[in-house]
C-alpha cells in the first residue's frame, strides 16, 4: 500500500508547487485582510504519520497551539489545519481586527477572528489546489482547537493510521509577530487519488510550458 | 574601406568580444554573480541585464531587447529541466515564491550551480503579469555545503549556530538526527534543550562572554526525540561575531560520544573494582604486617633496613626510630659473626640463623627467610631465642638425667659385691682382733689358725678388687655430725705424704659449720680427688683445699634438689694443673672414665665422690679450663645437732655373758669363726649354724636358747 501513495521527487515538487499556489492564493486573501504584506516562507511538503506529524509541530514548537480546523471533501477528503502558537493567536486577531478595536474587545473577538481567518486561508489555499486539480472541494465550517501538536493530530482521522500530508509554510505578517503552519490530514484512498491528479498535472504544466 | 578591410575587422572584432566574454565569464565566475531577469507573462517575452545572460550564455542585446521565454530554460541542465518548468509554471499560476537551485550547462560543457530566487507581480485584479528574480552562481558555495554535507555524516557531527537573545537555533540535518529530532533548519531554542538530561549543561547556553572565544568541549546526556533513547553527546564551538547584528554567534558542532562513554564507564567500573580489590588485599596484608608476632621487614640490597612491622619493638625493644637505616650487620649480636647470608640471586628464598642485639643487650636469635626482588630483600624473621634457651636446658637436664642413670647402675652394681666385702674384712679384722686377744693372754698356739683365717679373707677381698677394678661402694653410710675443720687437720699429714714434694699444700681451716656426713667416706673422697690433682700436676704445683660455709637455694647448684633455702659447707679442692677441656669435664664423673694410662687409674674415683656426695644429700660441682686448673667442690649439708666425737663411740661399753647360749647363723665361714670365738671370749656359749634350715634344725634338738 505504502509505496502505492509514495510520491517521487518529480511528484513531490509537483505537490509543493500546487501548495505554493493555493497558499499563495490564501496570502492574498490574508493580504487583503490585514493590509499589511503577508510574507510566505519556500514550502515543504511531507508525507508523515500523526504521530510525526505531531512530534514535527511539537519540536518546532514548543508552546501550546491554536488551530482552525476545517474537514474537506470530494476527489480526495481529509481535514485541514491551519496552526500557530497560541501566544500569537491574538496578535493575528488584532491584525485582522484592525488597530482601532480596544485591546479588552479582543478576548471576545479571538474565536470569532480566528475562524473566520482560517476560513479564508484554508479556503482559498485548498479551493486553489483543488482548482489547479481540476476537481472540486466542499469545505466544512471551521473550527478552533487549542492543545499541543499531539492533541491537533489525534484522533484526527481516526485509528487507520492514517497518514498526513504535511504541508510546512511558514507565512509571517509584517510588522507583526505572527507564523503558522498549514497541515493537511488525509486518509489513504485519497493519498492515492491525489497522487493520479499530481501526475496529471505535471503532464499538463511541462506540456503548456514546453 | 574594402570588404577585406571590414571582414579583417570584424575577425578582430570578434576576437575582441570573445576575450571580453572570457574575461567577463572569469570575473562571473570567482565574483558569484548576481544576473537579473524579468518574464512579461502577457506578452511572452524575456528580458534581463548583461550578467544575466552571461550565466545563461545568451547574447546580451538579444536578451536587453527581449527574447522568447522558452529561452529561461535554454541552459538548464537536462535532469533539471522538468524540475524548473514544473515550477516557473506554478508561478505563472499564480504561486508567489520561487526558490530553486539548478545547473546550467556551459558552452563548454561544464555545468555550474544557479540559485534563482523570484516573484510575480501581481495587477490590480490580482492577475500575475509578470515573473521577476535574480540568477546567482553557487557552484563553489554548493561544493562548500556538500564538503560540509559529506563531513557532517561521514564524522557523524551535526553543526549548529545560535544568534544571541534569540529564541531559534540554526541546526544542521545530521544535527537533528542526532539528537533524533525531524530534519529541519531551525528549532526553538527550548526543544533543543528539552531533550537534554536536567542535570546537564544544557546544549545551547546563554551568551555571557562579549568577546570571541572558542569554548571548551561539553559532554551531556539527552533522551532522543524519536525514540526516547539515552546517549552521550559532546559538543564544542567557538563564539564568533554575528555577521548580521552587533552581538555574538556561537557557532558548534555536536557529536555521539555514547560508544565512548559506555567503554569509559566500563573501565571506570573495572578500575573502581580493581582498586576495591587491591585496597582489600592490601588492608588484608597489611593487617598480617600489623599483627604478626614475627619480624617482617623489607631491606635495600645491602640489608638496610627499610621498613618493619611492630614485631620488631616487641622482639628487640626497639622502633622504627632506632632501626631504619641501619644494616642488619649494624644490628646483630655479639654471637653473629660477619654479615648475615641475605640472598643474592631472586630465585627462591634464602633460610639462616642471624642474631640480633635487644636494646637491652641481650641476644636474641632469628630464623630467617629471605627472598629477593629486584630492588628489594623481603625478610621474615622468627625469634627462637625461647626455643633455644628451651633446648638448651632440656639437653643440660638431659646430660644430668644420663649421668644419675649411669650413678645408678653403678650403685647397684656395686652395692651386690659391697655385702660379700664388707664380710671379707670381718674376717680380716675380727680374725687381728682375736689374734691381738690370744698374743695378750700368751696363747700363742692358737694364732695360726686366725692369721690364716684371715690371709683367707684379705686374698678373696683382693681378688674380688681385682675383679671388679674397683667400684664405688653402695653401703649405708655411717652419718654422723663431723666437723671439718678437725678432719681436714688430721687428714694434713696423710695428703702431704700423698702429694709428695713438688705439690704445696695449702690447707685453709676456719669456723667451718658441723656437717653431716661419713667423716672416712669423706676422707676417702678428699684423698682421691688430692691424688687426682697431684696427677694434673706433674711439674709441680700447688693444692688448696678449704671449707665455707654457704646458704644454697633451690636450682643453685647442678644436681642439688632442694626443698628450700639450705646451709651447707662448701670444700674446695683447687689444683694448678693442666685443667680439663669442656668434653672431658662433661664426663669427669662418669665411673671409669680416665684420662690417666692403662693400669694407672681406674676410673672411679670422681664418680666415688659424686655417688658419696649424693648419698649424703649434697652435690659435687668442678670447674676446670685448660691451663687453669681445676676446681673441686663439695657440698655437704650443715648438722643439726652438734658433733659427737669419734672418741666417745671407742669407748663403749661391751656386754659380758655369764653362759648363755647364743645362736650364730653365717655362711661366711670366717666371720661365723670371729662371731663364735668373739662370743665365747665374752662369757657366751655360741650355737653355729651356716644356714637358716640349719639353725632351725639345731634349734629343734637344743631349744633354749639365750639370745
Amino acid at each position: 500500500m505504502a509505496h502505492d501513495i509514495a510520491l517521487d521527487d518529480l511528484e513531490r515538487d509537483a505537490l509543493t508547487e500546487v501548495v505554493n499556489i493555493g497558499v499563495s492564493r490564501a496570502a492574498a486573501s490574508l493580504r487583503k485582510m490585514v493590509g499589511r504584506q503577508v510574507l510566505l516562507s519556500v514550502p515543504a511538503v511531507e508525507i508523515v504519520t500523526h504521530k510525526a506529524a505531531a512530534a514535527l509541530i511539537g519540536q518546532r514548537e514548543s508552546e501550546d497551539l491554536v488551530a482552525v480546523k476545517q474537514d474537506f471533501d470530494g476527489a480526495f477528503s481529509g481535514r485541514a489545519l491551519l496552526i500557530f502558537p497560541e501566544t500569537r493567536s491574538m496578535e493575528l486577531v488584532r491584525a485582522v481586527a484592525g488597530d482601532d478595536i480596544p485591546a479588552e474587545d479582543l478576548p471576545e473577538l479571538e474565536s470569532e477572528a480566528l475562524s473566520e481567518t482560517g476560513n479564508v486561508i484554508l479556503n482559498n489555499c485548498l479551493g486553489t489546489m483543488a482548482n489547479m486539480l481540476q476537481r472540486s472541494l466542499t469545505m466544512s465550517l471551521p473550527e478552533v482547537l487549542h492543545g499541543r501538536g499531539e492533541d491537533l493530530f489525534v484522533n484526527a482521522q481516526g485509528e487507520d493510521g492514517g497518514l498526513v500530508l504535511f504541508l510546512y509554510i511558514n507565512f509571517s505578517v509584517r510588522d507583526r509577530n505572527i507564523r503558522g503552519y498549514i497541515a493537511m490530514l488525509m486518509d489513504l484512498p485519497s493519498l492515492a487519488t491525489l497522487k493520479v491528479l499530481i501526475a496529471d498535472f505535471i503532464a499538463r504544466v511541462t506540456a503548456d510550458a514546453g | 574601406m574594402t570588404d577585406e578591410d571590414n571582414s579583417v575587422r570584424i575577425a578582430e572584432l570578434d576576437s575582441r568580444i570573445r576575450e571580453a566574454e572570457r574575461r567577463l565569464n572569469l570575473v562571473l565566475d570567482a565574483a558569484g554573480a548576481t544576473g537579473g531577469w524579468d518574464w512579461d507573462i502577457s506578452t511572452k517575452t524575456l528580458t534581463g541585464d548583461a550578467r544575466f545572460a552571461a550565466l545563461m550564455g545568451i547574447d546580451p542585446v538579444g536578451l536587453a531587447a527581449g527574447i522568447a521565454t522558452s529561452m529561461f530554460f535554454s541552459s538548464i541542465f537536462a535532469d533539471d529541466q522538468k524540475r524548473i518548468r514544473l515550477a516557473v509554471a506554478a508561478m505563472l499560476a499564480g504561486a508567489e515564491v520561487f526558490s530553486k537551485d539548478y545547473r546550467l550547462l556551459k558552452a563548454d560543457g561544464s555545468t555550474r550551480w544557479v540559485h534563482a530566487k523570484g516573484r510575480t507581480v501581481f495587477n490590480e485584479q490580482d492577475e500575475a503579469i509578470r515573473f521577476v528574480g535574480n540568477l546567482v552562481d553557487i557552484t563553489e558555495q554548493k561544493r562548500i555545503q556538500e564538503q560540509l554535507r559529506v563531513a557532517e555524516t561521514a564524522g557523524g557531527i551535526g553543526t549548529f549556530e545560535h544568534s544571541e537573545g534569540f529564541g531559534t537555533v540554526q541546526v544542521s540535518t545530521y544535527f537533528c538526527r542526532l539528537l533524533g529530532l525531524h530534519p529541519t533548519p531551525v528549532l526553538p531554542v527550548s526543544t533543543v534543550n528539552n531533550l537534554v538530561h536536567p542535570d546537564d549543561r544544557p546544549i545551547i547556553e546563554a551568551i555571557v562572554t562579549s568577546e570571541p572565544l572558542a569554548d571548551r568541549n561539553v559532554e551531556f546526556r539527552i533522551t532522543r526525540a524519536d525514540n526516547g533513547e539515552p546517549r552521550w553527546l559532546a559538543r564544542r564551538g567557538e563564539y564568533v561575531k554575528d555577521l548580521e547584528g552587533p552581538g555574538l554567534r556561537y557557532i558548534g558542532v555536536a557529536y555521539d560520544i555514547t560508544a565512548s562513554k559506555i567503554i569509559e564507564e566500563r573501565l571506570r567500573r573495572a578500575n573502581e573494582a580493581l582498586s576495591e580489590r587491591v585496597k582489600e588485599r592490601t588492608e588484608d596484608l597489611n593487617r598480617i604486617w600489623q599483627n604478626s608476632r614475627d619480624l617482617l621487614a623489607v631491606l635495600d640490597l645491602d640489608g638496610r633496613v627499610r621498613a618493619i612491622n611492630p614485631a620488631w619493638l616487641e622482639v628487640l625493644g626497639a622502633g622504627e626510630s632506632e632501626l631504619i637505616g641501619k644494616t642488619l650487620q649494624q644490628l646483630s649480636a655479639k654471637g653473629s659473626d660477619g654479615a648475615p647470608s641475605l640472598p643474592t640471586a631472586t630465585a627462591g628464598s634464602t633460610r639462616f640463623e642471624y642474631s640480633l642485639r635487644h636494646a637491652d643487650g641481650t641476644e636474641r636469635w632469628i630464623s630467617w627467610t629471605a627472598s629477593r626482588e629486584a630492588t628489594a630483600i623481603y625478610a621474615y624473621g622468627r625469634d627462637t631465642t625461647f626455643e633455644k634457651a628451651q633446648a638448651e636446658a632440656l639437653r643440660e637436664a638431659e646430660t644430668q638425667l644420663r649421668q644419675s642413670q649411669k650413678m645408678e647402675a653403678v650403685g647397684q652394681l656395686t652395692g651386690g659385691i659391697a655385702h660379700d666385702f664388707n664380710n671379707m674384712l670381718t674376717g680380716i679384722m675380727g680374725s687381728l682382733d682375736i689374734i691381738r686377744r690370744r698374743l695378750a693372754a700368751g696363747r700363742y698356739g692358737e694364732v695360726e689358725r686366725f692369721i690364716e683365717a684371715a690371709t683367707t679373707s684379705a686374698q678373696r677381698a683382693a681378688t674380688l678388687t681385682q675383679r671388679l677394678l674397683a667400684f664405688s661402694r653402695r653401703q649405708s653410710l655411717d652419718r654422723r655430725a663431723t666437723n671439718v675443720d678437725d678432719l681436714l687437720g688430721n687428714m694434713s699429714e696423710l695428703l702431704k705424704r700423698s702429694l709428695g714434694e713438688q705439690v704445696r699444700l695449702v690447707v685453709d681451716v676456719g669456723a667451718a659449720w658441723p656437717i653431716v656426713t661419713d667423716g672416712n667416706q669423706l676422707e676417702n673422697a678428699i684423698l682421691n680427688l688430692a691424688i687426682n690433682s697431684r696427677d694434673a700436676m706433674p711439674a709441680g704445683g700447688e693444692l688448696h683445699i678449704f671449707a665455707r660455709n654457704v646458704t644454697l637455694t633451690p636450682g643453685q647448684i647442678a644436681g642439688l634438689d632442694l626443698a628450700g633455702r639450705r646451709d651447707f659447707v662448701a670444700l674446695d679442692v683447687r689444683d694448678t694443673g693442666t685443667g680439663m677441656p669442656p668434653d672431658v669435664l662433661e664426663k669427669a664423673f662418669d665411673p671409669f672414665f680416665t684420662t690417666k694410662p692403662i693400669g694407672q687409674g681406674t676410673g672411679l674415683g670422681l664418680s666415688m665422690v659424686y655417688g658419696f656426695a649424693q648419698q649424703s644429700g649434697g652435690a659435687v660441682e668442678i670447674r676446670s679450663r685448660p691451663g687453669q686448673g681445676t676446681t673441686v667442690t663439695i657440698y655437704l649439708p650443715r648438722s643439726e645437732t652438734a658433733e659427737e666425737t669419734g672418741a666417745a663411740s671407742t669407748a663403749r661399753h661391751v656386754p659380758m655373758g655369764l653362759g648363755e647360749r647364743v645362736m650364730v647363723v653365717e655362711d661366711d665361714t670366717s666371720v661365723r669363726l670371729l662371731v663364735v670365738e668373739v662370743l665365747r671370749d665374752l662369757g657366751y656359749v655360741p650355737v653355729e649354724a651356716t644356714q637358716a634350715d640349719e639353725a632351725l634344725d639345731r634349734l629343734g634338738a637344743s631349744p633354749h636358747l639365750d639370745r
